[in-house]
């Protein structure tokens, strides 16, 4: 009995055995030894076609609008409260009445004017002219702090919610102007109203200028200001700290409180202004900015804040002696892993934990890039360098961040004029089309439209983005990051979206950025490079690998009756 | 922590409430019971705390000295106007026209409102000296709101009539160490109206509070000392540790029973 046992679990054994092989070579001959697999191609011929998976169909998509309706006459040149606002092509142009506002002051704008902003009346508040060369110089502006896409604790969302792509929500820290009223755009909304973004505003003064900043805490975290390559004493005039360095200078602003810093600079030049405080994380999460310094020049008030940096509508004296446009440019790379910290908690205490001490920067990888605060296709709103031929323009290009950027212009050659605020001499000017900028270093340029070969090869709308290859995605997925164009007036469109040669629609959806949507899918007219379906064949595959695992545990099981069948024959023997 | 990267890549709702909710939920269900015994016991203590901040207006409280009144009555003859000065402002001042349900003013109350770090619950940064106010219907409020702190604060309420109030918001707001007054005028019905400062984040780390006409319609989540968060951290939950060992002893608890009771019912049933 036992013997016949022993035999139908060795034949059953063999029998599996060679059943796995067959259909492990059915499902994929490299599972088995190439001279095994050879022989069985030998015996039984090829394989049977086996229909590929099809091609799925795209997603219904949605997509935002490229260039949402808003304040189309915002665009014009106009003259508001007596202050000249250039033109500005852009889809999503500044706020002219905030420009004026921040021309004339805050105090000295009408009240009309204001209530056209949610500007405080003592956000730039512009006072004497101490030297009497007809322009204001003493300037008091008063900033705050905002958390961007932060925690509640009533709901799985952001708040207030800003996007540096559709759907791209990482959480930001920005200083930004004192506002009044709502801090999202509307009741409807969890949005952020327009002036709580990112980059911190570009601060200008004029060179000489009495300039008082206040920084209102009104963040849940230390902060303080420190003036980078702004010509500021180490104490103010009172004895009390200047220099924005916790512990070294002075305290830190705790939440709720405010400390206002004294600099009068004698140099001027693109500079640079951030939070000192922890810095590894705080000047990465967005509190740093443009700080520029223009040149003294009579009748000349500058335009103190540009929020969201990009063109600058009321350029200075200075800037229009050489330039016809000029051009502020934050390039910021991001690391969601510490910038999502601050959805993680409601709690200041677990927030700053988790940020200051279980966050290690030296194990940073950022994913995303961006310039002026945004990540391409919104760059393309409110970044684009719009120009005309045969112009001179004025870019101050500030890295924010903590790698290197190489700035393509595709088209042009730019030419390096100013390094960290300080003019080359003119010989030593270097003309290139790949503009390096460290972290914290400010490289001005100027970008002339001569179309000679070298300085332009001619009007377009040509790509302008860092050359580092992660620079130009979100998160791997591109195109985006920091992508923004060099677009001739001739190639832009009605509403300020340059005329290309495809349509940028999917990139204007979700989905898209979460990696749902074949990058190819709507170039390509024959759909061989859209996504496959799983298919009949994929199903065989899968039944046949179930057999497959079958036929083996069979082996196996026969096996362990074959060993047990032989024990209980010599137990049995001995009974 | 260290995982937070695979986590919450910054994709909107969807990833979020899938990380957050699967654990949140687990516990959520397990700690429901043990919920609504505080949650009811909170409410109940938040009442005589409404109740004592009822009193008729205290003018010797309010800080004159830091009001600019002559911008205030040029808003107070002509409401739904705003007024601005000095960083702050008063938004729908309205102490005249009740609104069409009411037909008249039912009377007068006054409160004084204190906000600042002062008041911040531990975990929070920023907190209101009061967290709920409870008015007859149609009455005719007057708030004093100072601000303790060195920056600005704000006083909004939500949820007034739109013809009387524009968007519907009666709203006071004070740079740091100012006072701001205003008045208006509360429709009839039972309704809990949302009182926050919505600056960037503030609501959220403490100033938050309800207003309740009549009786009120129900309270607002996350009210400071009042009512709970509806989203918590899931990190400052148990552990995971923590978690697996109740969930694990519940279960050794379930099949302890299962299989003692049969054991039980099958010895009775022999012993028969």
């Amino acid at each position: 009995m036992f013997a016949r046992a022993r035999a139908i679990a060795a034949t059953l054994m063999i029998l599996s055995a060679l059943g796995a092989i067959y259909v492990a070579w059915l499902v994929d001959p490299a599972y088995l030894p190439p001279s095994l697999s050879t022989y069985l191609f030998q015996t039984f011929g090829e394989r049977p076609y086996a229909a590929p998976a099809a091609t799925a169909e795209l997603p219904k998509l949605q997509p935002e609008e490229i260039c949402p309706p808003g304040n189309s006459e915002w665009r014009n040149a106009q003259t508001i409260d007596g202050v000249n606002i250039k033109e500005s092509l852009h889809c999503e142009p500044d706020n002219p009445y905030e420009v004026a506002a921040f021309v004339k002051g805050t105090n000295n704008v009408s009240m009309g004017t204001l209530m056209e902003t949610q500007l405080t009346t003592d956000a730039v508040v512009k006072g004497r002219d101490l030297d009497g060369d007809g322009d204001p110089d003493e300037i008091h502006i008063r900033l705050e702090v905002a958390e961007l896409n932060g925690h509640s604790p009533d709901a799985n969302i952001e708040v207030p919610g800003y996007s540096i792509a559709p759907g791209v929500k990482p959480g930001f820290w920005a200083f930004v102007p004192k506002a009044r009223g709502m801090a999202t755009r509307n009741l409807e909304t969890f949005e952020a109203q327009p002036m709580l973004r990112m980059p911190s505003p570009t601060i200008r003064v004029e060179q000489g200028d009495k300039v008082k900043i206040t920084l209102e805490n009104t963040h849940y975290l230390p902060h303080t200001i420190h003036f980078h390559g702004v010509d500021h004493p180490f104490k103010d005039a009172n004895g009390e700290g200047n220099d924005g360095v916790p512990l070294v200078s002075e305290m830190p602003i705790f939440p709720g409180e405010q400390r206002t810093y004294d600099i009068q600079p004698r140099q001027d030049g693109s500079m640079f202004y951030h939070c000192h405080v922890q810095p590894q994380s705080h000047v990465l999460m967005g509190l740093n900015g443009l700080f520029v310094v223009e040149p003294n020049r009579p009748n000349n008030p500058v335009q103190t804040l540009n929020v969201g940096a990009s063109q600058v509508r009321h350029p200075s004296v200075a800037v229009q002696e050489r330039n016809s446009h000029e051009y502020d440019m934050h390039y910021l790379a991001i690391d969601y892993e510490m910038h999502n910290i601050l959805k993680t908690s409601n709690d200041p205490r677990v927030v700053s934990k988790r940020l200051h001490r279980d966050y290690n920067i030296t194990k940073r990888e950022p994913e995303a890039f961006l310039l002026n605060g945004r990540s391409f296709p919104y760059t393309i709103r409110e970044s684009l360098v719009i120009v005309k031929p045969d112009e001179r323009v004025k870019m101050r290009i500030l890295n924010g961040g903590a790698d290197p950027i190489y700035l393509h212009t595709h088209g042009h050659k730019v030419t390096e004029t100013h390094y960290d605020g300080i003019e080359r001499p003119e010989a030593s000017q270097i003309t290139r089309d790949v503009v390096h900028v460290g972290p914290a270093q400010r490289v001005d340029v100027e970008l002339e439209t001569v179309n000679d070969g070298l300085h332009s090869y001619g009007p377009g709308a040509w790509l302008m983005h860092d050359h580092r290859e992660e620079g130009v995605t979100t998160n791997g997925i591109g195109p985006g990051g920091n992508i923004s164009l060099i677009v001739y007036e001739d190639f832009l469109g009605e509403n300020g979206i340059p005329k290309i040669a495809g349509n940028l629609s999917t990139l204007f959806t979700e989905e898209y950025w979460r990696g749902e949507i074949p990058v190819f899918a709507d170039m390509d007219p024959t759909g061989l490079l859209s996504e496959p379906v799983p298919t009949a064949s994929t199903l065989t595959i899968t039944l046949l690998t179930a057999l497959l695992v079958a036929l083996l545990g069979l082996f196996f099981g026969s096996l362990l009756w074959l060993i047990r069948s032989g024990g209980s024959t010599s137990v049995g023997a001995k009974e | 922590m260290t995982d937070m990267k695979n986590e919450s890549k910054p994709t909107g709702f969807g990833v979020l409430k899938n990380t957050r909710y699967s654990r949140w939920a687990v516990l959520a269900s397990l700690a429901c019971g043990l919920w609504l015994l505080p949650a009811g016991a909170m409410a109940q203590t938040a009442e005589p705390k409404a109740g004592e901040a009822k009193p008729e207006m205290d003018h010797t409280k309010m800080d004159h000295s830091k009001m600019d009144h002559s911008k205030m009555d040029h808003s107070g003859h002509d409401h739904h106007k705003m007024v601005m000065d000095d960083g702050g402002m008063v938004m729908n001042w309205n102490d005249d026209t009740p609104s069409r349900d009411c037909g008249k003013i039912s009377g007068d109350v006054a409160f004084e409102v204190r906000a600042g770090r002062k008041y911040a619950e531990q975990g929070q940064s920023f907190g209101f000296s009061q967290n709920e106010w409870n008015v007859p219907a149609c009455s005719r409020v007057t708030i004093t709101f100072v601000n303790e702190d060195n920056i600005r604060h704000q006083w909004m309420l939500h949820g007034l009539p739109r013809y009387l109030y524009p968007q519907g918001m009666f709203h006071l707001e004070a740079s740091g160490g100012t006072t701001r007054k205003g008045t208006f005028i509360v429709p009839s019905g039972d309704k809990t109206f949302l009182v926050h400062c919505d600056m960037a984040q503030h609501m959220e780390k403490g100033l938050k509070a309800q207003f309740k006409v009549g009786s009120g319609s129900g309270d607002l989540p996350s009210v400071p000392g009042i009512t709970d968060a509806r989203v918590h951290d899931p990190e400052q939950q148990n552990s995971g540790t923590w978690q697996l060992v109740l969930l694990a002893s519940g279960l050794m608890i379930g099949v302890g029973a299962g299989v003692g009771g049969g054991w039980i019912g099958r010895k009775s049933h022999k012993s028969k």
